[in-house]
């Protein structure tokens, strides 16, 4: 037979009611589906494998079969991740689909096999939003002087301060109680984290920056893709490809729910106005530029053409 | 050879001494930081997890040899000579195994990581795995040389599984006998 | 079956005297092969990343504050201060040990280091009064598992971490039931010293009690350094620990100069060492942790306790049960990882507040710290203050009771925790 009886650990890092875990449900149904039952996925959502570290670790020497960790997890391995994550590159959700499901998305995962991970696609998780206990932030000036806690990315942390911002280092689950004891005055997360890690209950004020279009890339073991027939591979393959479209479908349904939910829960939202943002992408601009000669010059080109393609969307 | 030996644990103990000072000048200098001037050590918090993870391994192999790791031996202790000897040697070799797998285990994950670097210090996480390797060969070597001087007689029947350096049997009779639910030389605080 | 495998092999090689972070890898081993997955590198992705974890950093300072305080003479200040307090009662010192324990419970996270201080201190001078010693090395033993319940605590930071509960919350919820049980102490001792016939100390002056307090002063202070710069905005747990590390070793030498910098490279390595044969332990705790995901035990003890999930009370006095049974034979930090990801997915089921369930089983883990057969703290008094086992055991069991009486009273009023928790704004 050309299917056979396979379980396939699926790790993730938020919980299971975030997006992320609906689409790996939505997969694990359309895998059990086409394959007869015989492919089971068993979803391990809130770092139950370990971290982002250690469940890379494990897909590559195959005793995890799927991770979907944040693409910034990506960069230790392959530093050319590290231009999704540049502020400002998409400031809309389908210019967003386009650079991902486009060649410069799919390139970067082709690079990913001789690391011993295959690259099956993105999820949204969104664009990151800035949220702090200290003032309403509406623009660049008001950012000035907050104690703020960054991914540990030099690209972000060297944007946040030339945002004048103080960057602070500090490990995601330690954050929460920083913010909630004010060691720390903001941070920056997509809308379903800053829902599912309660961080509206310690920060009152959200502003919708929307600095970084975040994704969760969706990964596999080599080893156990290598093991895989072509009929299984197609299964996977395409439960992916639908389960990638569901998954950014509810992230968007959840986007005016999350907004309203955080407004429930007593958050005051504010705008960010297009001219701020406009700002903040000029001085962010010298400091990408400074990363991208670090890079790969061929990514960086295909990098720039599809900014081009995609700024027309 | 065996004063070479008391060289690379005398290292060990001062490495980890080091890493402990390290991890408390980096963790509250970033509190201090932070409270003060608003900014902070961008690698303090993985630096510091980095010392505390060889803190850990490097640890653990002085632990070994000097028979300080927490367990139960209440049973073993009420055995006859023999079956006691059997026992311990057992066990060791049984050790001897899981170190084993731990040592190749991480030399694999070293060779995995070797060219992913950690994102605030762009230091090669082979380094961070590199610590597991270590532990495992010294640890393996130790269990090793208690293995062979249990199977050989070397140690006397009331002080198998208590393998001591002479030098050391002062410390062996100040701790008391009775339900000792520790090997004789732990530290005296526990983490309880 | 699963269970079975887990249970035959980790019981199997602990017998064996084998130690508990082998076994618990022996253990790992054991379900690898049972589940067909063998594979060296579980063991070591789970051990290595297991350790890598910023909060439990907590554990290496809180130790080394330990050593400090011992070290440094806040621990002997404390006695003093409280002796002029509480001295001149009849059965006074047996009350200054209580408090002493208490006030030593809030600068400290661990029990042993709290038992190897009070025993050195205060085992000698009740005897020296007329005291049983065998007596007093049980009220000793039984104040120094305080410790882990009032915060600081190494247990509520390995309990945290393994359990994924929020640690500050822990802190906070902690502080009454420890005092509870001090209170607890109280009434067992004065049932206790009503009968018994010891010289009182004379009354101190109220100046007496200042100067005792002046002197203590900056020890004392350290509690409310903690608990203020938890709650109103300083640092996090972990951070707080390493804030009493710096803050005691500051008063150590600076302000008593009662610890000379040459003495700190062994307290150095003293500390670096407990520390790594305590995470050795949670580390390989972990790789039978993720097995034990992975294998959904849990989701087969569940079924087990299934009868009982709509009963939360029954429950949680089984659970309290199956801690006492383990307690009596293993030592704090091996029972929380043991126990932690067998026992949260019921917690969960039957939605009992994890943090209130987490205080009742520091506190039944601390409590099994002076139980016999095994009971770490029991061990440090007998070798501190020179009386065998057999001694302790029979002086430490009507304080050992007291405690298990506070324990089962949080059970049966979850508001004792739940309450005072809110109200300091745990939550
Ligand atoms: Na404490
Ligand atoms: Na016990």
């Amino acid at each position: 037979q050309d299917i056979q009886d396979r379980t396939i650990k699926f790790g993730y890092f938020v919980n299971a009611e975030s997006p992320v875990g609906h689409g790996v449900r939505k997969f694990a149904e359309i895998v059990a589906a086409k394959s007869g039952g015989k492919l089971k996925v068993r979803e391990f959502p809130a770092a139950q494998l370990g971290n982002e570290n250690q469940q890379q670790s494990a897909l590559i020497a195959g005793t995890q079969e799927m991770a979907a960790p944040g693409s910034p997890q990506l960069v230790g391995a392959v530093k050319e991740f590290g231009l999704l994550d540049f502020p400002y590159i998409v400031s809309t959700l389908p210019q967003a689909d386009a650079l991902l499901d486009g060649p410069f998305g799919q390139s970067l995962l082709k690079t990913l096999p001789a690391k011993g991970i295959v690259g099956l696609g993105y999820f949204e998780n969104g664009f990151r939003h800035v949220t702090n206990s200290k003032r309403p932030v509406k623009g660049l000036a008001d950012l000035d002087g907050l104690k703020i806690r960054v991914q540990l990315n030099p690209v972000f942390i060297d944007t946040f301060r030339a945002f004048k911002t103080n960057p602070v280092p500090l490990g995601f689950g330690e954050l929460y109680t920083a913010l909630e004891t004010k060691a720390v005055d903001a941070q920056e997360n997509p809308l379903p984290n800053i829902v599912t890690t309660k961080f509206y209950e310690v920060q009152k004020y959200l502003s919708l920056t929307g600095h970084v279009y975040g994704n969760n890339i969706i990964l596999m073991s080599k080893k156990f893709w290598d093991k895989l027939s072509a009929t299984e591979q197609k299964i996977i393959s395409e439960a992916m490809t639908e389960a990638i479209a569901y998954q950014r479908k509810i992230s968007r349904e959840q986007l005016a729910k999350g907004l309203d939910d955080l407004k429930a829960a007593g958050m005051q939202i504010d705008d960010v106005a297009q001219s701020e943002k406009d700002k903040m992408r000029e001085i962010s601009k010298p400091i990408t530029e400074k990363f991208m000669t670090q890079y790969d010059a061929e990514t960086v080109k295909l990098f720039k053409t599809e900014l081009e393609r995609i700024q027309k969307l | 050879m065996s004063r070479l030996i008391d060289a690379y644990f005398y290292f060990l103990k001062c490495l980890i001494a080091l890493f402990l000072l390290g991890m408390v000048i980096l963790v509250f200098g970033n509190v201090a930081l932070r409270y003060l001037f608003n900014s902070g050590i961008i690698v303090s918090e993985e630096l510091s997890r980095w010392l505390f993870v060889w803190l850990i391994f490097l640890g653990s192999c002085v632990a070994m040899r000097e028979h300080g790791h927490l367990g139960v031996d209440m049973l073993v202790k009420r055995l006859p000579p023999t079956a006691k000897r059997a026992c311990v040697a057992f066990t060791q070799l049984a050790m001897l195994y899981i170190t084993y797998l731990i040592t190749i285990g991480s030399w694999k994950e070293v060779l995995i990581n070797w060219d992913v670097v950690a994102p605030a210090s762009g230091l090669s996480l082979g380094y961070f795995y590199s610590s597991g390797v270590v532990f495992g060969v010294t640890t393996g070597l130790v269990l090793a040389t208690d293995l062979y001087r249990t199977l050989s007689g070397a140690i006397p029947d009331d002080r198998l599984g208590l393998v001591r350096e002479s030098e050391e049997i002062e410390t062996l009779h100040s701790i008391p006998a009775e339900g000792n639910d520790r090997h004789p030389g732990t530290p005296q605080r526990a983490g309880s | 079956m699963t269970v079975l495998v887990f249970t035959g092999s980790l019981l199997g090689s602990m017998a064996l005297g084998m130690p508990i972070a082998y076994a618990l890898l022996v253990c790992g081993v054991a379900l690898m092969v049972y589940m067909d997955i063998f594979d060296a590198q579980i063991i070591t992705q789970n051990l290595i990343n297991g350790a890598d974890s910023f909060p439990l950093m907590a554990v290496p300072f809180f130790m080394l504050a330990g050593e400090i305080m011992n070290a440094g003479g806040l621990a002997k200040r404390i006695v003093a201060f409280a002796l002029t307090l509480v001295g001149h009662i009849k059965g006074g010192l047996g009350y200054v040990t209580i408090l002493t324990s208490c006030m030593l419970a809030s600068l400290s996270g661990s029990a042993v280091a709290d038992a190897a201080a009070l025993g050195a201190l205060l085992v000698p001078m009740m005897t020296q009064a007329g005291h049983d010693k065998a007596r007093a090395a049980g009220l000793v033993s039984a104040g120094a598992v305080i410790a882990p319940v009032l915060p600081p605590s190494i247990g509520f930071v390995i309990f945290g971490v393994a359990g994924g509960v929020s640690i500050s919350k822990l802190f906070l919820a902690g502080i009454v039931p420890g005092i509870l049980m001090g209170v607890g102490l109280c009434v067992a001792w004065w049932l206790y010293a009503r009968r018994e016939d010891t010289n009182r100390l004379a009354k101190r002056s109220t100046k007496e009690v200042m100067v005792a307090f002046k002197d203590g002063f900056w020890a004392l202070m350290l509690p409310f350094i903690i608990i203020f710069g938890l709650r109103f905005g300083m640092f996090t747990p972990t951070e707080a620990a390493v804030v009493v590390a710096v803050y005691s070793l500051f008063v150590a030498t600076v302000v008593y100069g009662e610890l000379k910098l040459s003495d700190l490279p062994a307290l150095f390595v003293r500390s670096a060492l407990t520390t790594a044969v305590v995470m050795l332990l949670v580390a390989a705790a972990l790789v039978s942790s993720w097995l034990i995901t992975v294998s959904e035990i849990s989701t087969q003890i569940i079924d087990l306790v299934e009868p009982l999930i709509d009963h939360p009370t029954l429950l949680l006095l089984a659970m309290m049960l199956l801690v006492v049974i383990v307690g009596t034979a293993l030592d704090m930090t091996p029972t929380i990882l043991i126990l932690t990801p067998v026992l949260m997915p019921i917690v969960k089921q039957a939605g009992i507040d994890p943090v209130y369930f987490g205080v009742l089983f520091i506190m039944n883990c601390a409590i099994g710290l002076i139980t016999p057969p095994v009971g770490t703290v029991l061990n440090v008094v007998c070798g501190v203050s020179n009386i065998t086992m057999e001694q302790v055991v029979k002086g430490v069991w009507p304080f050992m009771v007291a405690q298990l009486i506070v324990l089962f009273l949080l059970v049966l009023f979850p508001i004792l925790v739940t309450g005072p928790a809110r109200w300091l704004g745990g939550y």
